[in-house]
């Protein structure tokens, strides 16, 4: 079992610093968060331009020839709705490290990034929801084979489907919780990746309070069978917790200096 | 449905560690497949055979052995020979006269046997210490001084030597340096990174992880083997992606099959045939399990380790 895929998630338009590098295509700020994350022990990093509605193709093929030509051609994710921008992001794109990652469709109007994932060669996210937060765990198991058939019948490995039970804010939904395991577990023992906004779960919540609430959440979920996340990498606590968990589930060779690989 | 074979082959592959210089010199590691699976993709280098000799001589040899040195007057004599042996690939001098629970022989005598065993072969040489850490510590410092510019094998880094064997032995001297670790995986990887955070390349290390002689513990060497290929392939761990070299001879020739006289076991039969089997099987369960080189003493071993292995390639 390969070793847990850790997703960065620092390139984010949201951001206002990442805002303003992406309106003036001034590439340090990007980089220096994209080498952040990958010293930290990111194995992708997620590449969000938000809807992109004026320039998409051009700004993400700068972003994927940038990130790529400075960091040793990483893997990324490619996060936008623009799908114009997601297909000419993959047309510059190299994958020594990694199949590019289509963030993402879901079982409601984003499945033709699916389609547009399969036309590509690429990877995909597939979030099992329609929209709405799914009502219960056999819920997402109908999202989920119903994205799953839809990848295949387009010609993709099952294993190329990463599989997002939809991570939800605890305070507020602490019921929902336990669906979220149950799900994970389902795509586990169907052999099939899976991946998610895990910090979900912590939002709203006082931010000391935040990294321990999403290091209980990555350990549950991981004893589940996780096999990726989209998380801030540069959170310590988090990435020791991760390396931890994958010393528990034998997927890393434990060496007294482990945290420090 | 039709029938899909799939390659073992990993994408992950263990380093490339050269030793010696010039037209003899072995290259060890770079397969991505386990042990002889040249089904699942072809191995460029064929696990190498060593032969072990002594600085104190020919002291209770079998008689195999005593035979095939016969005539040689000085340890250089016999690394001659030893890089003659069908079969060898690589002369495997162990200082062990330097041992202070034993003669305790100078640093200064031992490194002049080094010079003389350098200067007479071509063939690569792996240089093996007393086991005992603080006479390895400046042991093996000036063995690897006396040897420089020849590329040789420093056996071996401990945990308690590490940190001058390795820093002298590759930093100083450009030679290689196997990582000693006892029968334990953890430690044997711990090592690794602890020689890595001193800044020198892994690619220029090999392992030792341990050895036993078959019927000794031997399970732990075996199953301690097969989980560094199958963490360094499987698992992608670049700090167990190094070759494995496993000294046996140094282990056979201790256990009382191959120590017992005839007269003492008569129903043993003979000790010359007991001592080739010991080494004979023990070096067999090595390769398979994933060694890359194994050292051996009897030219009967050798030439049936070799033959095996050629055949199995």
């Amino acid at each position: 079992m390969s070793r847990f895929v850790v997703i960065g998630e620092r390139i984010h338009c949201i951001s206002p610093v990442i805002r303003k590098a992406m309106d003036e295509m001034d590439p340090e700020p990007i980089l220096k968060r994209a080498k952040e994350q990958i010293a930290a022990g990111a194995t992708y990093i997620d590449v969000n331009i938000g809807p992109a509605e004026s320039n998409g193709p051009e700004l993400m093929k700068w972003a994927v020839q940038l990130i790529q030509s400075e960091c040793d051609n990483v893997a990324l994710a490619l996060d936008t709705a623009n799908k114009k921008a997601i297909e000419a992001g993959i047309s510059v794109y190299n994958d020594v490290n990694g199949k590019p990652l289509v963030n993402s469709a879901d079982a409601g109007d984003r499945r033709e990034y699916l389609d547009l994932a399969a036309a590509n060669g690429a990877a995909c996210i597939c979030l099992c929801s329609a929209g709405a937060v799914p009502g219960s765990v056999e819920e997402i198991q109908g999202f989920c084979m119903e994205l799953l058939e839809h990848g295949l019948m387009l010609g993709m490995e099952p294993t190329d489907m990463w599989m997002d039970p939809l991570f939800l804010v605890a305070k507020g939904m602490q019921d929902k919780q336990q669906q979220i395991f149950d799900a994970i577990k389902f795509f586990t023992e169907n052999g099939l990746n899976s991946t998610g906004g895990l910090s979900n779960v912590s939002n709203g919540m006082p931010k000391e309070l935040r990294t321990k609430m999403d290091c209980a959440m990555i350990a549950m979920a991981m004893s589940q069978g996780l096999t990726s996340a989209i998380i801030n990498p540069n959170d310590k606590n988090m990435m020791d917790m991760i390396k931890s968990c994958d010393i528990l589930k034998d997927r890393y060779m434990y060496a007294d200096s482990y945290l420090d690989l | 449905m039709p029938f899909n074979g799939k390659s073992g082959k990993f994408k992950a592959a263990i380093k490339e560690v050269e030793i010696g210089c010039g037209e003899k010199a072995i290259k060890l590691g770079g397969e991505n497949v386990l042990p002889f699976y040249t089904f699942d993709g072809e191995i460029a280098n064929a696990p190498k055979v060593g032969v072990m000799i002594s600085d104190k001589g020919l002291q209770d040899e079998v008689e195999g052995v005593a035979a095939y040195y016969a005539g040689c007057e000085t340890i250089a004599d016999l690394a001659k020979k030893a890089a003659e042996m069908p079969g060898a690939d690589f002369v495997a001098l162990s200082l062990e006269s330097a041992d202070p629970n034993g003669d305790d022989a100078s640093v200064e005598s031992c490194c002049e046997t080094v010079k003389a065993v350098v200067e007479a072969i071509d063939a690569p040489l792996a240089i093996i210490g007393t086991g005992n850490d603080e006479k390895d510590n400046e042991l093996l410092v000036k063995a690897a001084e006396v040897a420089e510019g020849k590329n040789v094998l420093i056996m071996s880094a401990k945990e308690g030597t590490y940190k001058s064997v390795a820093m002298s032995g590759i930093q100083a001297y450009h030679h290689k340096v196997a990582a000693e670790s006892a029968v334990d995986i953890n430690l044997a990887k711990q090592l690794n990174v602890l020689i890595s955070q001193l800044g020198i390349p892994v690619e220029d290390t090999v392992m030792h992880t341990g050895t036993a002689a078959a019927g000794y513990g031997y399970e732990y060497v075996a199953s301690t083997l097969d989980r560094i290929k199958a963490a360094a392939l499987a698992q992608n761990d670049n700090m167990l992606q190094v070759p494995i070299v496993t000294p046996v001879a140094s282990e056979t020739y201790g256990v009382k099959e191959t120590l017992s006289s005839e007269a003492d076991a008569p129903e043993w039969g003979s000790r010359d045939a007991r001592a080739i089997n010991m080494e004979v099987v023990t070096a067999a369960a090595d390769l398979a399990s994933g060694s890359n080189a194994v050292i051996l003493k009897h030219p009967a071993s050798v030439a049936t380790i070799k033959k095996m292995i050629d055949e199995l390639m």
